[in-house]
């Protein structure tokens, strides 16, 4: 089973998250910090649904917890204003974890999360949270709120720039709100993010449309 | 110089013949919104151009007519279809307007 969650893992590494875009769209992202890594391949099936596979691995101390998912991700809301977009997710999954934390050994998870944006093309808010379950395993958490400003506005062919804050609380991971500053790229389907957080913990994002 | 015509008029064709859509779209806010709308309108047989500005909030679409054919088997991108095109990736059409 365990050689499963390799398998995704690997599948997602070369791939940070729009969950669901365009009709017939794929979006692979990888998003990545030292206490935990999320990779996904989503296949938006409609402009409102996706499917993939997505792989997380949350580090407590030298030990990991793997969790790989079939997930589902639905588009419930979303406001197209003149000037601004704001969208509402709901995720579900389910798949297998194996985690050295609690007991070593690999078994069925679940996953729930929803989360919220509201941006412009010069500001950016967002909120989300993950509820991870493993009967025989363990239980996760993940909220995850970011605020950000543009400087400018790019065009398609231009890089764009935009500095953010994120403030994620995992507490079955770490007793501490991690605050990370970053710096957000986009160059046409590309979108990259580099931060570090004040606790001196690098932050690596990278999310591709095709 | 028949040859020379014919090749003069399948070099300027796209020019003399190309109808121009402008069309306005809300929530598109980043390049991978843009992107999404660019792909899905220039996977349309006889659309030779689909450039979109994020500033003015529209996009220059460039047709063959003769050469379009939509999925509904059309060959011509009536409103209604740039408006499923626009729809399918996620965004609303605010306003089309033809030259």
């Amino acid at each position: 089973m365990s050689k499963l969650v390799w398998l995704c893992y690997f599948i997602s590494l070369y791939s940070f998250a729009h969950p669901v875009i365009y009709k017939d769209g794929t979006v692979v992202s990888s998003s990545n910090m030292p206490s935990y890594s999320d990779n996904q391949v989503m296949y938006s099936w409609s402009n409102r649904w996706s499917s993939g596979i997505n792989h997380w691995r949350f580090t407590k101390g030298k030990n990991n917890t793997d969790m790989g998912f079939l997930k589902l991700n639905h588009l419930l809301y979303r406001y197209n204003g003149d000037d601004s977009q704001a969208n509402f997710y709901v995720h579900g999954g389910v798949g297998i974890a194996d985690s050295e934390i609690e007991r070593r050994q690999t078994n069925e998870a679940f996953m729930t999360g929803a989360e919220g944006d509201w941006e412009t093309r010069t500001l950016y808010t967002s909120l989300k949270h993950y509820y991870f379950t493993s009967p025989q395993v363990t239980d996760l958490a993940m909220t995850q709120a970011r605020v950000g400003f543009a400087p400018y506005e790019a065009e398609f062919e231009q890089i764009q720039t935009w500095f953010m804050l994120q403030a994620m609380y995992m507490p079955d991971v770490e007793s501490e709100v991690i605050i990370t500053p970053l710096l957000r790229f986009f160059y046409k389907n590309v979108l990259w993010e580099l931060g570090s957080s004040t606790r001196a913990e690098w932050m690596i994002n990278v999310m591709v449309h095709y | 110089m028949k040859k020379t015509l014919i090749l003069a008029l399948l070099v300027l064709s796209p020019t003399i013949f190309a109808k121009e859509i402008k069309v306005n779209v809300q929530g598109m806010i980043c390049s991978l919104c843009s992107q999404g709308v660019q792909k899905k309108l220039s996977k349309v047989p006889g659309v030779i151009k689909s450039a979109f500005q994020l500033g003015k909030k529209e996009g220059d679409v460039k047709i063959l007519p003769s050469v379009v054919i939509t999925t509904e088997g059309d060959n011509d991108l009536d409103d209604k279809f740039i408006n499923k095109l626009i729809n399918e990736a996620g965004y609303n059409v605010a306003s089309i307007e033809r030259k």
